[in-house]
């Protein structure tokens, strides 16, 4: 606690960024995610939950972290696979499939909503596949999923593939060279090595998946207790005016998102506590 | 690495071929369905009714002010973040002071909020029935449902994109040549443009490149804060949205195909960024 709260610097320009910085964070988040929590406070608590303790709300919460959660597995396993096809092996084709990984981020979310519906819908070539065997993917849980996994995709190989760049030859020799089979290897070598990153990048899609809005309404049929998503709830309250019960769904949302980023900065204390990078 | 490919014998620390065909295909397939198929589907659905059909809609009045909502808004919001970004950069990494870590917790707070929960935080702010915003429209300048409010939610939804490009790069170069610079009796500005604005110009336009990128498709954020207002508030996102509701799929997807061709030359010129200039973009996208 003995550092001075400010080191003199001959640096120029501490009074111009920090009063840009300042003023800009205030404006564009300070001040709304405040003005969010206030109208939870003059709501009262009482009311706050008397909001989110009802079926639909909570089912659509539900909904969204259980199918977030599975999305963000599916992305784990996928991701992890993804990154090291795309530093090990080289076969015609990997640049391209390199640049495909970013995708999902870089398309607009409404767009990815309609084109996944169009695929999957009934009458679109995947979903009229899929209805031959009996199998409806859009407008139930199994089409969200699918939007869920979309946006989240690249998380996981993009906090991956920079660790399987750095992991050295030797040490999978050396594993080799002590009889252990390749199967061995990579389960006691290699992936307790992936692990930290790849925690980060499921926990890092899986708050992307929670908050997702654009992607999925379109796919998702948006009926109650069954394939509303809990963003879908709070535009529902807004367009009605009823700016209390936005806010207090707002908040339930707002404090998983935080619960998940302090676990995201558990994650990488403890992964570079035991490993030493991320 | 691996060129025990060209001999016949395979090293211990590589997985047989069958496994390695095996993995390949299934990151081939996998991203195929999840990625290929999407972006398939939208030229399809845009180009079902052959070429001439598509441009018209796009000609359509809605459509072209959807267009030039959206670049407006995007030359707002992107040189605002770029100003943010570079001074937010510049505070934490040229400046010791305490609570750094707090302050880029703070910065980072977008990423983990959902755009919907952004979007209702900018109503709940400078919304009409808001004691700020009912002030400003009594003023005859409302932010909610108008311009202001999508250039907040669009400057909120990017706010990390450039100041977590720059803030790697710098820490990286250090401060040596600004205080090389300084001791030559440089000023602030010359300083920034000669010695800083040159070592991180790569990073600053792959940030710009990003953060246009989700400036110009954000839905989520701006559906809340913008009333959709057909021809004044409707944004590219939007239109698609009510288009595609009121079952005009050749228009809505016309106009997705806009947007995808966007990403696309975006992800071009993030792999072209990435290859050439690899040593000065932040080392988290290394590969």
């Amino acid at each position: 606690m003995g550092r001075p709260l400010y080191q003199r610097s001959p640096m120029p320009g501490l009074g111009l960024s920090a009063g840009i910085t300042l003023t800009m964070l205030s404006i564009v988040v300070l001040l709304p995610v405040g003005a969010l929590l206030a109208k939870g406070v003059s709501f009262g608590p009482g009311n706050l939950w008397d909001v989110v303790n009802r079926e639909r709300v909570w089912s659509a919460l539900f909904l969204s972290f259980r199918l977030s959660f599975f999305a963000a597995i599916f992305n784990l396993v996928f991701g992890t696979l993804l990154a090291w096809v795309l530093v090990r092996y080289r076969f015609a084709g990997r640049r391209l499939l390199d640049a495909a990984v970013d995708l999902p981020f870089a398309l607009p979310t409404a767009v990815a909503g309609i084109a996944l519906t169009a695929l999957y819908a009934p009458n679109g070539v995947l979903g009229g596949l899929a209805q031959q065997i009996g199998w409806k993917i859009a407008y139930t849980q199994t089409g969200i999923l699918i939007a869920l996994v979309f946006v989240g995709l690249p998380f996981v190989a993009r906090t991956v593939q920079p660790v399987v760049e750095e992991i050295e030859r030797e040490v999978e020799e050396a594993s080799a060279t002590l009889g252990a089979s390749r199967l061995t290897t990579l389960r006691r070598v290699i992936l307790p090595m992936l692990a930290p990153a790849a925690l980060t990048g499921f926990a890092l899609a899986l708050a992307r998946a929670v908050g997702e809005y654009g992607s999925v309404i379109f796919i998702a049929g948006n009926i109650p207790l069954k394939t509303e998503i809990a963003p879908l709830l709070i535009v529902i309250q807004l367009e009605e005016f009823n700016y209390d019960a936005a806010a207090a769904i707002g908040i339930a949302m707002l404090t998983i998102s935080f619960a998940m980023l302090l676990a995201i900065n558990l994650i990488q204390i403890w992964s570079r506590r035991r490993i030493g990078y991320v | 690495m691996s060129d025990a490919s060209a001999f016949s014998f395979r090293a211990p620390t590589d997985e047989s071929p069958l496994v390695r065909r095996a993995l390949i295909g299934v990151a081939v397939l996998g991203l195929g369905l999840l990625v290929g198929a999407p972006l398939v589907a939208v030229f399809a659905e845009a180009l079902k009714q052959g070429w001439l059909a598509a441009l018209k809609s796009l000609g359509n009045r809605d459509a072209l002010s959807a267009i030039w909502l959206t670049l407006t808004i995007a030359a707002i919001s992107v040189p605002l973040n770029a100003v943010f970004g570079i001074a937010a950069a510049w505070l934490i990494t040229r400046f010791d002071f305490r609570g750094k870590a707090f302050l880029i917790t703070l910065i980072d707070l977008p990423f983990s909020v959902s755009p919907v929960v952004a979007g209702l935080c900018i109503v709940l702010m400078f919304g009409a029935n808001s004691l700020l915003g009912g002030w400003l429209v009594a003023q005859g300048f409302p932010i909610v449902f108008a311009l202001p409010g999508i250039v907040l939610a669009t400057v909120f939804i990017t706010f990390p994109f450039i100041a977590r490009e720059l803030i790697p790069v710098m820490i990286e170069q250090g401060r040596a040549e600004e205080e090389a610079a300084l001791t030559l009796g440089a000023g602030g500005w010359h300083l920034f443009r000669t010695v800083t604005l040159p070592n991180i110009r790569w990073a600053l336009l792959y940030g710009v490149l990003l953060c246009n990128a989700r400036a110009m498709g954000e839905f989520g954020a701006v559906a809340v804060v913008s009333g959709k207002i057909r021809g004044q508030t409707a944004t590219m996102p939007i239109t698609i949205e009510m288009l595609y509701n009121e079952y005009l799929s050749v228009a809505a997807f016309s106009l997705a195909a806009v947007l995808t061709l966007l990403a696309l030359v975006t992800l071009l010129a993030k792999t072209v960024l990435e290859r050439r200039h690899a040593d000065q973009i932040a080392a988290t996208h290394r590969h």
